[in-house]
């Protein structure tokens, strides 16, 4: 028998879950939003859980990680509780939750930490950097204070700290979720049909298209291409791309040069889309155009402008190296890129980022469990 | 009983009702049955009865044809019946000499598919009434003498505040409590809602005021003991110590309120375990605590309410809602949080009655984070002790009715009111009866909330059910308006239609006093025997002596055996009803003729019959004022005289034309 606890409801309230004492259990919410099932019951029963500081269920919930933050629900909230933002916020908690080292809590819970944290890291990860052309002036003069040996080392410990708490983090979510036995009435489904549904759904982002999609929808009558869930895909589908070309031209050992290489067409292709994404969030976003774009808090900021300066400076150096400028400017350019994109993975486990991995594990055990059969 | 002159030249008319009555009941058969009837001079039939042209019409035939009584077939009684008998009146006969017969809603409306019954059953009651009105009395009205004066028991919150107001209306009033102390439950509360003025500094300025105004006496540690007479004229008997008071008012007004609910010893760890109270004993210890909520030593840092104590019992005895302990509770944890900061609030409910603007208290409870849980009656929550805490167990609607525990200092039971345990010596006094729920029964619940079935004896506040401080007050100061309205005349005006003895062939066996519900029938010593009286103010005229006296010495005014019988009679008579006058009658074919209309109409439809015209037209036409042409337009609407037939050009009003109209004469 669970034991209530008041004193968590204060504790999510750090992660932003800001009004939803307000809720008054009334399921409009629940009723409201497109991607609940008579087997996956949200936003109301996890506020309900987060108000009587039910963690457990709430770290074993797969419904957490089916929504997409739209915000229907909370435009339609009788009591303005914000059950978006609050499903947003239990995601952080959960994302703290699940890493290790208790870094995602302190950067979650304060702004300040945060950034601290984030300079601290791109400094650290600038020596990092030197240390992989020793001979450079500014290097000499690093060396001369703290060995090479120590710099490098630290930098890939700092790596193998992210990975490890990855795994980590897959492993605890993968523990809680298998404990968690949802009574469904479909049939339960195979791996490779549940891992078929995940795949498909990243690719067609078929579930994000039935948010929000009342009559009076701001998006009702939008094309498709300024759509958030196509925004979503260009951002997720250009940073993969990005990532995998990157990863062959590091495989290939030889920094392709010639633009027309397949690895380098795929980071174009790849960045394009997600600059443009990115721009039309980070637009949305100031704009407030709806509920869901109105409340940013820092991590959702960094995120964003991180990996649009990413995308921005990555085809800067293209241009750069396509027509041969080698100029300070370049230099300093592809540091910024540099450390920026290294962030990025770094932080991958204790950021808003770590939702990348999270969510198509939640969504395998919920389409392996038959949950969502229709 | 005096030999009664049958009634010998009775007129009879038998309303259309523009088509509401003639589509079905065949009005012209009516017409001549009614007609061929004993003693029926006059027999018409008449497109509306309630007509002024008619109302005129049949005072000259009564005035003219020297008519006794009159019959009017039409609607129910509910909605003309003092129409005609102010026609009556205005002919020079009695009122009282006039029945009304329903065949709209009893007939034509009950039995549109089988207009041939509906005429059967019509023709029926038209004789009834005949042979009734045959037999009627001319009847005056009943005047009582009244004492400008009132007696107001219980000197609560409700009873002070009508005390005030019926001394300020010109009454002399006797206020009279139980307890050394006025203000009942109020004066001992603190802060409440909306105001947040306390139940005290209520209670003490209502005293004040009391004490300012000369003509209210109040006697504290007083009890009634004994009420006699009736409305307009009470004795009430009131006992203060050793000295027993009789005092004279007109009406009486009972505000003798509540008493809250006691839970039983071990009702959700009550008496069993320290820590659990009920709300009214919490909200006490809330105004007594300083800077911090102590109980038992204890500092209190978390508080469980459990609401629906002792209510809402589907097996139980109090089935109702008490309807204020939401609020009281929820307000009480919206003072604790404002007066001693960071105390856990867990509310286990079954449902949350926060109705109208109690509501902002409730969402402002959740958002300081109240916790809300929801238990069904079958599955109540569990109280018991771990060491130091209170652990109470619960099955959450709320959360796939999981069972969870919560630990808690102190737990409050949201207990609710119930009837005074010595409600019955007041309502054995005065003869008022209680409902299922032991609380005084009103006459109507939504009609005449505060008069109770005794004349002249009124209920407020609390003793009524259920309320909060401003209902009750609402309902005791609306009953001292309706006491005003009764004494501010030396005398009040009663309906004739009561109980009358025959003291010649009255043997006072008692069984008529017994079996009178109002207590209206007591022994009177006449001609030098023991013989029954009927006290004119109490008798509701409900009939139940007239059958149980073995003398047959009682009846009822307007209810007489002769009455009575001749409506059986002229019920029981066989009616004939011709088929192929019946589709005559049956509306449509014949149309509406003209001179059946009022003269308004009769104008209106000749000027429509030229061509269509707006409102203002007609009004300027017929120089009448507009609001009487709408009016008149509107009713001939309604029957389907006229129709609309377009927009004039501003679109501002409508043209009629003609509808049903066909034999146009004038």
């Amino acid at each position: 028998m669970s034991r209530i606890d008041p004193g968590f409801a204060s504790e999510l309230k750090k992660y932003g879950a800001r009004d939803f004492s307000a809720c008054f259990n009334c399921g409009n919410c629940t009723a409201v939003c497109g991607l609940t099932e008579k087997d996956a019951n949200f936003p109301r029963m996890l506020i309900r859980q987060g108000m009587l500081g039910q963690k457990e269920e709430i770290l074993a919930s797969r419904e957490l990680w089916l929504c997409y933050a739209c915000g229907d629900c909370s435009e339609t909230c009788p009591r303005q509780a914000g059950p978006g933002d609050y499903m947003a916020a239990l995601r952080r908690y959960a994302i703290s939750s699940y890493e290790p080292t208790g870094l995602t809590k302190l950067i979650f819970k304060s702004n300040p930490l945060f950034i601290l944290f984030t300079l601290l890291l791109s400094v650290l990860l600038g020596f990092f950097l030197f240390t992989l052309k020793p001979d450079h002036e500014v290097a000499r003069w690093l060396f001369t204070i703290l060995p090479y040996d120590v710099i490098h080392n630290m930098g890939l410990v700092i790596f193998s700290i992210t990975g490890i708490s990855v795994i980590w983090g897959l492993a605890t979510m993968t523990l809680r979720l298998t404990r968690n036995k949802v009574k469904t009435e479909g049939s339960k489904n195979n791996i490779w049909k549940a891992l078929t549904e995940v795949v498909n759904e990243m690719a067609t982002m078929n579930r994000y298209k039935t948010c929000d999609i009342e009559e009076d929808s701001y998006w009702k009558e939008k094309p498709a291409a300024v759509q958030p869930w196509f925004v979503h895909w260009s951002i997720m589908w250009g940073f993969i791309g990005l990532l995998v070309a990157t990863v062959l031209d590091f495989m290939l050992k030889d920094p392709a040069t010639a633009i027309w290489w397949p690895s380098r067409i795929l980071g174009t292709i790849a960045g394009l889309f997600l600059v443009y994404g990115t721009s039309l969030a980070i637009n949305y976003r100031m704009k407030k155009v709806t509920k869901a774009y109105s409340e940013t808090r820092l991590a959702d900021w960094m995120f964003l402008w991180f990996l649009w300066i990413a995308g921005i400076t990555g085809f800067w150096l293209e241009v750069s190296v396509t027509f041969s400028f080698d100029h300070l400017l370049n230099h300093l350019v592809l540091l910024v890129h540099t450390i920026i994109s290294m962030e990025l993975v770094l932080l991958f486990a204790f950021s808003k980022f770590a939702h990348a991995f999270y969510r198509p594990l939640a969504l395998f055990f919920y389409f392996k469990n038959g949950q969502g059969n229709k | 009983m005096e030999e009664k002159q049958k009634k010998e030249r009775i007129g009879v008319y038998i309303c259309h009702c523009g088509g509401n009555i003639s589509d079905y009941v065949d009005v012209a058969q009516m017409r001549d049955i009614a007609k061929n009837e004993d003693g029926v001079v006059v027999s018409k039939n008449v497109m509306f009865a309630c007509a002024d042209s008619n109302q005129k019409e049949m005072i000259k035939d009564i005035q003219g044809q020297n008519l006794d009584a009159i019959v009017v077939a039409s609607c129910s009684p509910k909605l003309h019946l003092h129409t005609f008998r102010n026609v009556a009146s205005r002919a020079g006969i009695n009122p009282y000499n006039y029945t009304q017969v329903n065949i709209r809603e009893q007939c034509s409306w009950a039995h549109s598919d089988t207009p041939k019954e509906a005429s059967v059953k019509a023709a029926g009651l038209i004789r009834a009434g005949i042979h009734k009105v045959a037999y009627s009395e001319a009847l005056e009205n009943i005047e009582v003498s009244s004492t400008r004066a009132a007696v107001v028991i219980g000197a609560g919150v409700s009873g002070m505040r009508a005390a005030i107001a019926l001394a300020k209306m010109g009454n002399q009033v006797y206020l009279i409590e139980k307890e050394k102390t006025t203000g009942g439950h109020v004066a001992n509360l603190g802060k409440l809602f909306v105001t947040e003025q306390s139940g005290k500094s209520i209670a003490g300025s209502l005293l004040e005021e009391i004490k300012k105004i000369t003509s209210i006496t109040l006697f504290t540690e007083a009890s009634v003991e004994k009420v006699s007479g009736s409305l307009g004229n009470f004795k009430v008997d009131v006992k203060t110590g050793t000295e027993t008071l009789h005092l004279a008012a007109g009406a009486i007004l009972v505000a003798t309120g509540f008493d809250p609910y006691q839970p039983k010893e071990g009702e959700f760890g009550y008496s069993q375990f320290p820590g659990v109270i009920t709300l009214p004993e919490f909200r006490e210890l809330i105004d007594n605590s300083g800077e911090t909520l102590i109980y038992n030593n204890r500092k209190i840092k978390s508080i469980a309410y459990i609401y629906c104590v002792g209510m809402r019992q589907t097996k139980g005895e109090n089935k109702y809602c008490s309807r204020v302990c939401c609020t009281t509770a929820i307000h009480s944890s919206l003072l604790v949080h404002e007066k001693f900061k960071n105390v856990t609030a867990y509310h286990l409910y079954r449902d949350i009655r926060t109705y109208g603007k109690q509501e902002v208290l409730y969402e402002q409870s959740s958002k300081n984070g109240d916790i809300y849980l929801k238990y069904e009656e079958k599955t109540p929550p569990v109280v018991s002790q771990e060491g130091n805490h209170l652990v109470i167990k619960i099955k959450d609607e709320l959360t796939r009715r999981q069972e969870m525990e919560l630990e808690t200092d102190l737990v409050v039971l949201v207990t609710g009111m119930v009837p005074r345990s010595d409600h019955e010596a007041i309502s054995g006094i005065l003869k008022i009866p209680a409902g299922n729920d032991k609380f005084y029964n009103e006459i109507h619940p939504k009609l005449r909330p505060v008069e109770t079935v005794i004349n002249g004896v009124f209920i407020g506040g609390s003793c009524q059910g259920p309320k909060n401080i401003s209902e009750s007050v609402q309902s005791a100061l609306s009953a001292a308006v309706k006491i005003n309205a009764l004494t501010k005349n030396p005398t009040i005006n009663l309906e004739p239609i009561i109980a009358r003895v025959n003291f010649e062939a009255c043997t006072w066996c008692g069984k008529c006093a017994e079996v009178c519900e109002y207590d209206a029938i007591h022994q009177l010593e006449m001609y030098g025997k023991i013989v029954a009286s009927v006290n004119e103010a109490t008798c509701k005229g409900c009939g139940m002596c007239a059958p149980v006296c073995p003398a047959d010495a009682i009846d009822i005014a307007q209810y007489s055996n002769a009455e009575i019988e001749g409506m059986i009679d002229g019920f029981a008579q066989k009616v004939e009803i011709s088929e192929e006058a019946g589709a005559e009658a049956a509306g449509g074919e014949g149309g509406i003729t003209m001179k059946d209309m009022p003269q308004v109409w009769r104008r209106i439809a000749s000027s429509l019959e030229t061509d269509p015209k707006t409102i203002p037209a007609l009004a300027k036409e017929l120089d009448l004022n507009p609001e009487l042409i709408t009016y008149n337009l509107m009713t001939m609407n309604k029957y389907s005289l006229v129709e609309a037939a377009g927009m004039d050009d501003s679109d501002e009003y409508y043209f009629y034309k003609l509808k049903n109209l066909k034999h146009v004469e004038n």
